[in-house]
């Protein structure tokens, strides 16, 4: 959460994924996950550069993953993977 | 269309049947579809196994694959075999399902009773509304240089989102044969079934590195599809995820929702339970009829069908909440439940999977246990599997009737009240069981939850069908073995040896010679039920019953109330049966409470003293007395040690429990 409070102050402004409104668009830009869950949420498409949108805020959220051309998926996250993982907001 | 090379396992074969059959592998991400696929192509003609070393399930098709006129050489059918590897998101996972997918294709693994060997073809299965994630998967899986078929599929969800899939371009750019399919509908299997003959060595070798894959993924997504950039809202899946993911709104819908779940399962499972039971009552009969009587007679009736119908009677609500479960998760749904009680079943160290595996449990612990297969995590898995026997099932229920209606005849409130406070106690020794197993035993930090939610869409009833047959194969085939092996066991222990009748049954019987006939039916009647308890407390049962008798002596039982805690172990139900015999009664008998209500101790003191009923109470919500389930639980925790586990565990808590209940009460 910390990070993510500092993050804000720089520029350009990230935001941590759990601190987007609902609706609000974002490009992932830093996934600060430990070891297996970065490999798991990166494959499941939450990688650096992928366009996401906060469907639901709280505790857990939903994202929805923008993979280009219509496609793309949804996941529910806890909010300890939410709070790590930084995006430019749209 | 086709630009592929066949390989030279692709080759016609002039005798098919001599040739070996092909192995096809079917990788994929979760939720594409796959295991629909593979319903589609192999029907029923399959065998489910697990993958050596683990639980994981391991499923096996036969389908006849077409090989084409080559030249000289005849088209002709060739035998194939699909192989359902476990959904990854990646090869590359550190986990386990990603070890075996990578073991399967590099032909160090194979499943349980197949040769180990590299599969001659890899079907890699791709989810068209979200392809650009399943190039990634595909990118690995060509790394692997087998021959290679992709199957785009949920293509009609696709199209309907808008989004074009140029398969030709993919082949092109791949080399190895590309079809759109849908296994809901069934577009475009015919064509992937001809396409497994033409399976190639892809033609590129896509980057290792993860970047580097992206980018490749990325440039073949953008060359081979068509669609309204960023257009991601789907509003359908919005609107629904806006109710059912609700805090609040979410949780009152999935309750609402299991409600109807297991009260479907309550109302049609007793239907065909009791068939079963009648069924299985009248083969009992008939074969009495058909033996001379003697120990043959008893072993064929009241061991080996009654040790059958002791396991088919499961199968009723076994499959119904497997076929329900299958229909809710292929609609989507069930990731949305899990979403919604992750949070409040977290602080126990379980996730939100958990919660179907807790609440069937109350139904029965057997088809609890199977469901907690669905929990991803190994850890909480395990301890949900060893939580799961504490919920109140159905099998407790009589002797909670027995024991509550002793207890607070005519007072139909506390009664209630008590009913409610049972359950409660089973879920509280549950929860804190959890707590403990995630503290200690299988510590580990709780994964926080990442958890796909796969597009809403109408639920395949074939694939309900198929899970629910194979789950009803696995539980006759390996559990139904071993309860039944367990039931003929209980049932010598409680039959023999057989004694001689005691002198009051023998007196009452001669007294019956010369009585009246309606007095003589009478006494013959109580002359077999002397004859009855006395064979009961003289069998192998009866006898262990006498002896440990002084460890349940704290609780308040005597050696009556002992033999029955040990019958009970068969089922706890059995209890009743057992303490009708013992004290006296017919079970079919109305006033069949009255007369175990006043049962007495052999110093004829009353036995079922308010302390005593509470001690039993207890006893019964915590003990585990169900060996049919820690058959189960062997099974799908991978060990007996699990099973023993949760026997030491519930019965020392059970005990500790009950004696303190008795100490309270008294």
């Amino acid at each position: 959460m910390e990070r993510g409070v500092q993050q804000t102050r720089t520029s350009p402004v990230a935001l941590s994924l759990s601190q987007l409104r609902p609706g609000q668009r974002g490009i992932v830009r830093q996934a600060d996950v430990a070891g297996d869950d970065a490999a798991l949420l990166r494959a499941m498409g939450l990688c650096c550069n992928a366009k996401v949108r906060l469907c639901r805020a709280g505790e857990p959220c939903i994202v929805s993953v923008v993979t280009g051309n219509g496609a793309g998926c949804r996941i529910g996250l806890a909010r300890p993977l939410a709070e790590k993982i930084l995006v430019d907001p749209e | 269309m086709s630009t592929a090379t066949p390989q030279s396992d692709t080759r016609p074969a002039e005798a098919p049947t001599a040739a070996p059959p092909l192995r096809i592998a079917l990788l994929g991400n979760p939720n594409t579809g796959k295991t629909t696929l593979f319903n589609r192509l192999s029907g029923l003609r399959h065998k489910t196994s697990n993958f050596p070393g683990t639980t994981l399930e391991a499923r096996v098709g036969r389908i006849r694959v077409v090989v084409p006129a080559d030249g000289a050489a005849p088209a002709v059918e060739r035998a194939a075999e699909i192989i359902d590897l476990p959904g990854i998101y990646s090869l590359e996972l550190d986990q386990l399902e990603a070890e075996t997918c990578r073991a399967v294709l590099a032909g160090r693994a194979a499943p349980r009773g197949q040769p180990v060997a590299e599969p001659s073809a890899l079907c890699v299965v791709a989810d068209a509304t979200n392809l650009p994630r399943s190039l990634m998967l595909v990118g690995e899986a060509l790394r692997r240089r087998l021959p290679t078929v992709i199957a785009i599929n949920m293509i009609d969800l696709a199209r309907r989102r808008g989004i074009h899939i140029n398969p030709a371009a993919l082949e092109q750019e791949l080399g190895c044969p590309v079809v759109c399919t849908s296994a809901r509908t069934g577009e475009g299997l015919a064509e992937l079934e001809l396409a497994f003959a033409r399976a190639a060595v892809p033609r590129q070798t896509p980057p290792g590195a993860e970047a580097g894959l992206r980018a490749w993924a990325d440039t073949l997504y953008a060359a081979a599809a068509a669609g309204e950039p960023d257009q991601d809202a789907d509003t359908l899946t919005d609107r629904l995820d806006r109710a059912f993911t609700h805090p609040v709104l979410g949780v009152a819908v999935f309750a609402l929702v299991m409600a109807g779940l297991f009260w479907t399962i309550f109302i049609l499972a007793d239907i065909p339970t009791q068939w079963i039971e009648a069924v299985f009552g009248a083969a009992t009969e008939g074969v009495r009829a058909v033996l001379p009587e003697g120990v043959i007679a008893d072993l064929a009736a009241d061991g080996i069908v009654a040790g059958v119908g002791a396991v088919v009677v499961f199968l009723p609500q076994i499959c119904l909440l497997f076929f329900l479960i299958a229909l809710l998760e292929d609609t989507g749904y069930l990731a949305r439940a899990a979403f919604v009680v992750d949070r409040l079943l977290r602080p126990l160290g379980l996730p939100g999977h958990a919660f179907v595996p807790l609440l069937s449990a109350h139904a029965c612990a057997l088809p609890g246990i199977m469901a907690a297969r669905a929990i991803p995590d190994r850890r909480e898995r395990l301890a949900t599997i060893l939580v799961a026997p504490f919920m109140s099932c159905s099998a407790r229920l009589p002797v909670y009737i027995l024991l509550i209606g002793i207890l607070f005849r005519d007072r139909p409130a506390m009664a209630a009240l008590a009913f409610v406070g049972c359950y409660g106690l089973g879920i509280v020794a549950a929860a804190g069981s959890a707590l403990i197993a995630r503290r200690t035993i299988l510590r580990g930090a709780s994964r926080p939850m990442a958890l796909e939610l796969p597009t809403y869409k109408r639920p395949s009833l074939r694939t309900a069908a198929m899970t629910t047959w194979d789950r009803a194969v696995v539980f006759l085939r390996k559990a139904g073995t071993n309860i039944m092996a367990i039931s003929i066991i209980l049932w010598w222990l409680g039959a023999y040896p057989h004694v001689p009748p005691p002198a009051d049954a023998v007196n009452l019987r001669e007294a019956a010679v010369a009585a009246a006939p309606a007095e003589a039916e009478q006494l013959v009647q109580e002359a077999d039920r002397l004859e009855a308890a006395h064979q009961k407390a003289n069998s192998f049962a009866g006898r262990i019953g006498r002896t440990i008798q002084p460890i349940f002596e704290p609780l308040g039982y005597d050696w009556k109330l002992t033999v029955g805690v040990i019958t009970s172990f068969a089922a706890r139900e059995v209890f009743v049966s057992t303490m009708a015999v013992m004290v006296g009664g017919d079970e079919e008998d109305e006033q069949v409470l009255d007369t175990i209500a006043a049962a007495q101790r052999d110093d004829g003191t009353p036995l079922f003293t308010p302390a005593v009923c509470w001690s039993l109470l207890v006893y019964y919500v915590l003990a585990m007395q169900c060996l049919p389930t820690l058959a189960v639980t062997a099974r799908e925790a991978g060990g007996v040690k699990w099973a023993l586990l949760q026997l030491v565990w519930m019965c020392g808590i059970a005990y500790l429990a009950a004696m303190l209940a008795f100490h309270l009460a008294s």
